[in-house]
This record gives structure tokens, sequence and C-alpha cells, in this order.
């Protein structure tokens, strides 16, 4: 009976109590390194902010167009913070990720290993995502002004299909970069691409057959009509 | 012995400038696919040297910018024959000719670097250039730009010429009310494009580093004119009559041309903002010449065009708009719109330049697309001061003009508040 006991209940709560003291130490190593982590975050974060500000990065993001494009994007903060902001958080998720390697756990491992290995991957998805938002705006902008400044009609509509290609584009392309189905994100921007094209030939050449006469004829006479005023 | 050291010269052309030796006089032109008007031009440089200017040595630049119609090949042999008929006591051509492709950024700023880079090098003591599109100069043009130079010791003449009341519109809206209300100066016509100027001042232009910018370009004319009058050089103005160039190149695009000079006007108010925001009052500056008056080819003005191309600025750039012009002065820019008849006034107009200036220093959004959003409002002003000039005289067009410039100088104090 005792044996019985022995085996059923006591050896495997002694290999439990075993593991449970080998994985102690590793908890609370874990436990220091997320919570020097975050200590170290918060002290960072002023500390990088104070910084930012002494050399005056505000100002020169004004300067070079960045606080305008972020405020396009609806971020209002100073670059400064921003950066602090993103100072404190790589701090913790840096340490957040000792923490968890640290547990030994080969499940956690496993898990870490895919995440680290798709992590540059998301990063760098973000940055197309970012930088063809930024882009988007300012094609998308130039071709306005451009087109209005020709006389254009469809001025508006121009910039916007500027702005909306070129951050589809890069969509497209950070999908491609994180591996999402490759192939099926192509073929749909080419049909989504290829089918606005095609639908605005059909609406201007059929519904807007008239109009678009109209339009060519008034281009025509306009040209006949220009001015001979030398501006300079 | 003459030391050439320079960067833009070529080899031959140093060596044609070390055979000259030194010279008095240079005449520089500046060419790009003209060969219908500068044969003409050219003739009237070498008239005025032999009638005006016969024992200073002298000496003509074109510098071109690699035409490709023979406008090179014209400029080398066009040759006065006989200057009997141009009652000049004169039997041959005195004027050494150089012809120079230019080197650098394509435009007219570059062809002018070339001039003031042999003037330097030859060491003239006035100079002047014209601009290769004219049908209008005489002899009489070269005398008015170099004599008070030479005679009277100024540094820079500028062109005072009669023109159609709808010609030189970014001069007359923008350019001259606004260079006079920053520098105090009256300078009729300060992008005229034919100057006259001294050998001090052709050298002191090389000292600035401009040659990357729009000054390469459409600039050159205003940077010119700013930077002399900034600086104190002694300025006059020389009157010479009609200016009449040849018809407008259809591929001119008003939005770069106005991009260029108004780009280089806010750059050098950024260089001289010491000196312009002291400046309170305004005065004339000496005009030479005998002033005539003259019929002047009416100008065809598509007014409904530049009035919708003004609607449309605003329907489609508004909101650009609103984060470049200040909001009481957006929302009066709204009202004029839906006024009849159409009236951009003078008030408005310059409170709109002095936003875009503004916007342009403080960098709200890339520049070129700042300056490039002004043109459906200039062409706006445009349009209103045609209608507001269809009837009007020369004089009463001069009065109208003064009317601007004063609207232009009463607000100087909110664009002073409004730069910092």
């Amino acid at each position: 009976m005792a044996q019985i006991i022995n085996t059923i209940f006591l050896e495997p709560f002694k290999g439990f109590l075993g593991k449970l003291a080998a994985f102690l130490p590793n908890l609370f190593t874990s436990l220091v390194l997320i919570i020097t982590g975050v200590i170290l975050a918060w002290i960072l974060r002023p500390i990088i902010v104070a910084i930012l500000r002494f050399v005056k990065i505000d100002a020169l993001a004004e300067k070079l167009g960045i606080k305008h494009a972020l405020n396009k994007g609806g971020i209002k903060e100073p670059l400064s913070l921003l950066s602090g902001r993103f100072i404190f958080w790589i701090v913790i998720i840096s340490f957040l990720i000792m923490g968890l390697d640290a547990l030994k756990i080969s499940a956690i491992e496993d898990l870490l290993r895919t995440f680290l290995f798709y992590l540059p991957k998301v990063i760098g998805a973000a940055a197309v995502v970012i930088v063809g938002y930024m882009a988007g705006n300012f094609l998308g902008r130039a071709a306005l002004i451009a087109s209005v400044n020709a006389g254009m009609a469809i001025a508006g509509l121009l910039g916007k299909f500027v702005r909306f290609t070129v951050f589809a584009i890069t969509v497209s392309m950070a999908l491609e970069l994180l591996g999402i189905g490759k192939e099926t994100v192509l073929i749909a921007f080419a049909i989504v691409f290829g089918g606005v094209v095609l639908a605005l030939a059909l609406a201007f050449g059929l519904a807007g057959k008239k109009p678009a006469e109209k339009y060519i004829e008034q281009k025509l006479e306009e040209k006949g009509e220009n001015d001979d005023i030398h501006h300079i | 012995m003459v030391v050439i050291k320079t960067s833009v010269l070529s080899e031959p052309v140093i060596e044609k400038l070390g055979a000259l030796q030194e010279a008095d006089i240079l005449i520089g032109i500046p060419s790009f696919n003209n060969v219908d008007t500068i044969g003409h031009v050219v003739r009237a440089v070498q008239a005025g040297i032999a009638k005006y200017f016969p024992d200073r040595k002298s000496v003509l630049i074109n510098s071109d910018g690699g035409s490709q119609d023979g406008t090179r090949e014209i400029v080398k042999q066009t040759l006065i024959q006989d200057f009997q008929p141009l009652l000049i006591s004169q039997s041959k051509d005195f004027v050494s000719k150089i012809v120079i492709p230019y080197h650098g950024i394509p435009g007219k700023g570059s062809a002018f670097r070339t001039v003031f880079e042999i003037a330097k090098t030859l060491g003239v003591k006035a100079c002047a250039v014209v601009d290769s599109d004219l049908r209008s100069i005489t002899p009489e043009w070269i005398d008015l730009l170099i004599r008070p130079v030479i005679e009277r010791e100024f540094d820079f003449v500028s062109p005072y010429y009669l023109r159609h009341k709808y010609d030189g519109t970014i001069t007359n809206s923008i350019v001259y009310p606004l260079t006079r209300s920053l520098y105090g100066r009256h300078i009729r016509q300060p992008i005229g494009g034919d100057f006259g100027f001294s050998g001090r001042l052709a050298e002191f232009y090389l000292t600035k580093d401009v040659w990357e910018t729009d000054v390469a370009r459409f600039g050159i004319d205003i940077w010119m004119t700013t930077t002399a009058v900034a600086n104190d050089f002694k300025v006059c103005q020389a009157f010479l009559g009609a200016k009449i160039h040849a018809a407008k190149d259809p591929s001119s695009d008003l939005s770069a041309m106005l991009n260029q000079v108004t780009s280089t006007v806010f750059m050098l108010m950024e260089e001289y903002t010491g000196k312009w925001k002291n400046i309170m009052m305004t005065e004339p500056v000496p005009l030479f010449g005998f002033q005539f008056s003259v019929g002047l080819e009416p100008i065809h003005v598509n007014v409904d065009r530049m009035v919708n191309m003004f609607q449309l600025g605003l329907k489609e750039l508004g909101d650009i708009w609103k984060e470049i012009i200040s909001p009481d002065n957006f929302s009066e820019l709204v009202a004029t719109a839906e006024r009849e008849p159409f009236s951009l006034s003078d008030e408005l107009w310059t409170l709109l330049i002095y936003d875009v200036a503004v916007a342009w220093h403080r960098k709200v959004m890339n520049r070129e697309h700042v300056l490039k959003t002004l043109a459906p409002l200039y062409l706006g002003k445009v349009a209103s001061l045609v209608m507001d000039m269809a009837n009007n005289t020369a004089a009463d067009v001069e009065k109208r003009l003064e009317s601007l410039c004063i609207a232009y100088e009463k607000n100087k104090p909110y664009l002073i508040e409004r730069w910092e």
C-alpha cells in the first residue's frame, strides 16, 4: 500500500517539487529582468525627451516637414515626446523578451523564436506603410496642385487617385513583406487597380460621352484663347 | 598680364580673354534658340558702342544655353558693314565678340554668371546685359545702360520701360510693389532683364554662392536688383522706351516662372531680414533718359479663364490654403470669390502675399508646394487688375499701381509681426 502511495502520489510530487525548485530561480530571474526593464524604461524616457529637447529636435522636425507629416497622420505630439515613448516601449519589450527567455520553457522559447524571426518583417512592413503614407500625401498634394495649375476640372479626383494609388502600392508591398498571401495580394491589387481604371474608362466613354465631348471641345477652344501676357 | 582663375570658363575662352587682356565695357547677351531676334540685338549693341563709346575697348559676350537653331552662328556672322546710314563716323566695328556656351543649371542666371566671370577677368569698368528676344532695342539703350556707370559712378542701372498695361503682370502685382515696400526704393522694373552695372558690382555678385538655386534660372533679375539695393550700391533707372519682345513661348510655364521669381524674392527676404525690417519709408531713385510715350501693341487677355482658374484653386486647394493663409484672410478670400463682379482688393492681395512669404519662411509645408499654390491666387489678382484697368490710360495705370504699392507699404507691419 505504502509503495502504491509512494508511486502514485509521492514520486510525482517529489518530481514536481524538484522541477519547481529548478524553475523558481528562472522565474525569479525573469521577474527581476522584467521589473528592471520597466524601471529602466521609466528612467530613460524623461532623459531621452530632455536630451532631444535640448538639441531642439522639435524645431528641426518642423523645418524638415516631419511635424506636418505627423499632424496629417493625426499625431499631434512633438517628435521629442514620441521618441521618448518609442524608446520606453523598446526597452520594455526587450526586457520582456529576455525575461520570457529566462524562464527556459520550450513552448515559450519556440514562440519567442518565431516572434523574433517575424519581428524584423513587422518593423519593415510598418516602416513601408509609414513612408508610403507620407509619400502618398506628398505626391497626392503635388498632383493636386499641378493639375489645378493646368486648369483641370478633375484636379481633386486626380490628387486623391495618386494618393490612393501610392498608399495601395505600399500596403501591398508591406503585406508581401509579411508573407501574407503573396500572390493573392498581388493579383487582388492588379484586379482592383485594373478594375478602377476600366470603370473610369467606361464611365467616361459611355455614361460621360457628352460631358467628355464638351470637355475636349472646351479644351480645344481654350487653346485658341490663351493670353498673350508676358508675366515677367 | 591678366591672371585668370575661374571655374566656369573653358580653356578656349580663357585663351581668348588672355588675348584681349582687358576691356572697358562688356555687353552680355544670354540666349537659347533666339535665331529670329538675336541678329537685331547684336546689331543694336554694335551700333550703340560705335556711336556712344568709340574710344572704349568693348567686348560682346553671347552666353548661350545650347541653341540648336543657329543662334550662335548668327551672332558670329552679324556685322554692321556700313555705319554711314546710322550717321556714325566709324569705318569698322571695334567690338570684340565671344560666343560661348555656359555651364551649370540651364537658365538665364547661369548665362549671367559666365558674363560676371568674364567681366571680372577683363577688369571692365561697366557692363550691360540685354535680352536676346528684344525687338525694340536701339543703340541708345547701350548708352543709357552704360553711361550712368561710367560718368556718374552708379553701380546698378535698372531699366524703365513703357509696357502695355497688361504686360509684366508678375512685376506689377508682386515684384515691384513688394521690393519697393521691403527695401524702400522705387525701382519700377526690378525684373526687367536689361541692366547696366559696374565691374565692382559684377565682382560682388560672384562672391555669392547662389548658382545652384532658382537664381540660376528666372530668379537672376530680381536677385541682381535686390543684391544691389540691399547692399547699398548706388542705383538709378534708365528710360529705354517701349519693351517689345518676341511672341511668348507657348511652352513657358507660368507656375514655374512664378515659383522661381517668388522663391528668389523670399530667399532674399531671409538673407536681408535685418535690412528690410528697419525700412519704413520709400523713395524714388534717379531716372535718366528723355521720356516720351509710344503706342503699344494690344495684348489679348482671357479674363474668364483667369477667374475660372482662381475659382478652381479655391475649390480644390482650399484645404492647403488654410495652412498657408491666416484664417481672417482666408474668410475674406472666400467672400471675394462669391462677390459679383469679381474683384480681389489690393488690401487682401497684399496680406495674401505676406501670408505666402511667411508660410514659405516658416516651412509650413514643402516650399515648392507653398509657391505653386500661389498661381491661381495670382491669376485672380491679374483678372481683377485687368478688369479695373480696362479703360485706363498709361498714366491712370501707374496711379492704379501706386495705390497697390501703398497697400503693400501700409501692411508691412503685418509682415514684420508674422515673420518671426
